[in-house]
């Protein structure tokens, strides 16, 4: 088992780190949903709480993957790419660690806005970033909303992308993020 | 030297002159926002008037974990203090349960629904004291009856009260605060008695800019 990231595979810790988030991110989006249909009453500021929880695990995880990036190698995209395809690959990768960070900060930004002081899993609490201002939390959530449904388009077209890679052009990308089965020529 | 000395006097003397002044006796009770002033407190203890702009009542609420600050923008205080006569001294405080502001619309109605203040149905808080001691220098506690919905409870209140000059002028704060279980005053029926996402213990408080009336 490969801690570290070599040129041709991501390693564990880069792996873990990329299905953690996107499963957090799942929950997320379902938990934002079931908050969104609730009325008004305890149970729904429960879920919020949680929300945020998870956001601000999302943002340190997301931290954590930058530098680990940073710290390792990177495998290189495959050389078959044509010019436009590796701007699309490189422009939706930096989109994604874009939104890993866009929407933790919103979020926490709104709650900051709407006197919701973010508790990290009731551990510890997280200082306001900006005063309570009702007409800028409302932006503010706006532009939450907004962040997610672009980064379901970037997750779409990078999960488009993966596939694309193992199906069509039968290259290694989708596995090089996946645990080595062995037996499997790489 | 003599200078000196006849500067010292004449800047005590000031200094006595305001601060006489800042205590002045007076007979009727002070208002701030709408409401009539409760009942007119014996003579003996100054009365004043609350500066609504730079008064406050509020509270600290603890919310899955975080601190939660709230105010109730519409109060009325009836204020008679003096040190030299706590027996005379009275607060008569109505806080409109219906103006409750935590700076989120959501909370705020929340917070007005039947399960916690029920502001339709007692849309009044009440705060009244029966007596006051001396703890230090400007420092004291007040006990009185606090009623929150239809629950009256024996509250003892610490507080501070300084006069002070501000712009030429006599000003009195009064600033202090308590901790309150909300369960003990029925804010929080149904799911609201659980205490998992609003805690029990709130703290309740406030401060007060007084003028001499």
């Amino acid at each position: 088992m490969q801690i570290r990231n070599t040129l041709s595979r991501w390693g564990v810790v880069s792996q873990t780190l990329h299905w953690l988030i996107v499963i957090l991110i799942i929950t997320q989006f379902v938990l934002a949903e079931t908050e969104h249909d609730m009325p008004l009453g305890l149970a729904k500021f429960a879920i919020l709480a949680r929300h945020k929880s998870i956001g601000i695990t999302i943002l340190i995880l997301a931290i954590l993957r930058l530098l680990w990036r940073w710290m390792n190698p990177v495998p290189p995209l495959p050389d078959t790419l044509k010019p436009y395809e590796r701007v699309l690959a490189h422009v939706s990768h930096f989109g994604l660690y874009f939104f890993l960070f866009a929407q933790p900060i919103t979020g926490w930004i709104l709650s900051s806005a709407s006197n919701f002081p973010v508790s990290y899993f009731g551990w510890f609490t997280l200082p306001n970033l900006v005063a309570p201002d009702k007409h800028f939390a409302a932006i503010v959530h706006e532009v939450h909303e907004w962040l997610f449904n672009i980064l379901v388009a970037f997750a779409v077209l990078h999960i488009a992308a993966a596939l694309k890679h193992h199906f069509v052009l039968k290259d290694d990308v989708l596995r090089r993020m996946l645990p080595q089965v062995p037996k499997t020529p790489r | 030297m003599r200078r000196a000395i006849a500067g010292f006097l004449f800047l005590s003397l000031c200094t006595a002159i305001v601060l006489a002044g800042g205590e002045a006796p007076n007979a009727a009770p002070a208002a701030t926002t709408p409401a009539a002033a409760p009942a007119t407190p014996a003579s003996g203890g100054a009365t004043f008037t609350v500066d609504p702009a730079k008064s406050w009542v509020g509270f600290t609420a603890k919310q899955s974990g975080g601190d939660v600050d709230g105010r109730f923008d519409k109060f009325t205080a009836a204020i008679a203090f003096s040190d030299a006569n706590l027996a005379a001294s009275r607060f008569d405080v109505q806080i409109d349960t219906k103006s409750v502001n935590t700076q989120d619309d959501n909370r705020d109605s929340v917070l007005r629904d039947k399960d916690l203040f029920d502001s339709s149905k007692f849309p009044t808080a009440h705060f009244v004291t029966s007596a006051f001691t001396r703890k230090a220098a400007g420092q004291y506690e007040a006990t009185g009856k606090l009623t929150i919905r239809d629950v009256t409870r024996e509250v003892h209140l610490p507080f501070t009260f300084q006069t002070t000059q501000e712009g030429g002028k006599p000003v009195a704060w009064l600033k202090g605060g308590v901790g309150l279980n909300r369960l003990d005053y029925g804010v929080g029926q149904g799911d609201w008695k659980d205490t998992s996402v609003a805690e029990n213990p709130v703290r309740v408080k406030f401060e007060l800019r007084l003028l001499p009336k």
